[in-house]
């Protein structure tokens, strides 16, 4: 038969209690350098990872919230500021067109006091030459009725006639 | 039927060096975790972890996990080293299913393990306490309390040694006397037929053995570990 140590070995054999030690002691180095250090390395720079891609996030987040303040702001800027451009082209549009009626008016006025005068001048002018006609009518009829001793009919019919050449005159 | 049931065998002796069986499996395991460990390792990825780098992640959070429960996280440093010693111990244990003669079934390789904790124990002890205050602690609460504090101290070590070696070894003895008892009684069975070749056959040793196998060497192997290990972790951070 093989030679062996006692099944229960009491006292306890040296060696293997020293070999293992020494297995024990190599495995454990091994299995943390081998495995645990890999493994804890992989597992912390995913955490890394992950923690870097929620800190991007939030960043980005920020940006975005800032950016549509900022956005925002701008906007109702712009919406006053058109509603000012509109409200000033208003005003001057009404300024412009209160400037051209009055203008118009104002031109029409003279226009028509112009007209008034210039028809008052004719009109006198017109009255004039009437009387001037009227007056050498007159002496024409004068020097008629010098000329010709005449009955009441015969200056009545002259009159008429006179009347008729006057009429046809004016 | 003379049954007989040896401790490991001595495969190499020098004058008074010897290595014995327990020694040379011990390197057979390790060399297997350690190709593991290897193998597992390979080519890890931040994104998209293959199985077997999820695996291998699996194992290591589970006994950083078991550590960081048990001990606390001031204690995490010793993941590494429980987590050798729980695989050291099934694969000890589980070796007996490929016919070798299981490790722990060695009372050197459990009494090694346990002076270890021992010496943890007593090491974090003094690292807390200082030597005064570990000196101290033996003549708590009364100075005659001396010699059941230092059989207190002693015990620990050696129970848990005869704990883990005494149920793998009582697991080798009772397969050992199973497979003999099932090798006899199939011999009676077969031995109405006059071929002495056919009645020597040992028909009821294939099967049955293997239903006690789970028992004693599976779930014996994995309790037997876990236990140990709970012990290690318990006494080293319950140093007060």
């Amino acid at each position: 038969m093989d030679k062996a140590l006692q099944f229960v070995s009491i006292p306890p054999d040296l060696w293997t209690l020293i070999f293992t030690w020494a297995n024990l002691l190599i495995l454990f180095l091994l299995v943390k350098k081998l495995l645990f250090k890999p493994i804890m390395n992989i597992i912390k720079q995913r955490e890394d990872e992950v923690g870097k891609m929620y800190e991007d996030a939030q960043t980005a987040s920020d940006h975005a919230k800032a950016m549509e303040t900022e956005y925002t702001e701008k906007l109702a800027n712009a919406k006053t500021q058109a509603e000012s451009i509109v409200a000033d082209a208003v005003q001057n549009a009404q300024a412009r067109a209160d400037q051209i009626v009055s203008d118009s008016q104002a031109q029409a006025a003279s226009m028509i006091e112009g007209a008034q005068a210039r028809i008052a001048r004719e009109q006198k002018a017109a009255v004039e030459e009437a009387k001037g006609e009227i007056c050498s009518m007159a002496v024409l009829m004068a020097s008629k009725v010098i000329e010709k001793d005449l009955d009441a009919a015969a200056q009545s019919a002259l009159i008429e006639k006179c009347m008729d050449e006057m009429g046809d005159t004016l | 039927m003379n049954i007989s049931v040896s401790g490991p065998k001595i495969l190499f002796e020098w004058g008074s060096f010897h290595i014995t069986e327990t020694v040379v499996n011990g390197w057979i395991i390790m060399a297997v975790i350690v190709l593991l460990c290897i193998w597992l390792t390979h080519g890890l990825k931040l994104r998209n972890p293959s199985k077997k780098q999820i695996v291998a992640e699996k194992l290591v959070m589970m006994a950083t996990n078991m550590v960081r429960d048990t001990m606390g996280e001031k204690y995490i440093g010793f993941a590494p080293y429980i987590g050798t010693l729980f695989a050291f111990s099934v694969l000890g244990s589980l070796s007996s299913l490929l016919g070798m003669r299981p490790m722990t079934g060695d009372l050197n390789t459990t009494l090694g393990w346990a002076l270890v904790t021992f010496v943890l124990v007593q090491g974090n002890n003094i690292r807390i306490n200082g030597l005064g205050g570990w000196l101290k602690s033996f003549v708590q609460p009364v100075a005659v309390m001396l010699p059941m504090n230092i059989i207190g101290e002693i015990a620990n070590p050696i129970s848990m040694a005869f704990r883990h070696f005494g149920n793998i070894a009582s697991g080798i003895v009772i397969s050992t006397l199973i497979y003999s008892a099932l090798g006899a009684l199939s011999s009676t069975i077969l031995s109405f037929i006059p071929v002495e070749f056919i009645n020597s056959i040992p028909i009821l040793q294939v099967g049955l053995p293997a239903m006690l196998s789970i028992y004693f060497d599976l779930f014996t192997g994995f309790l037997q570990a876990y236990i140990f290990c709970m012990l290690t972790m318990s006494f080293v951070s319950g140093v007060e």
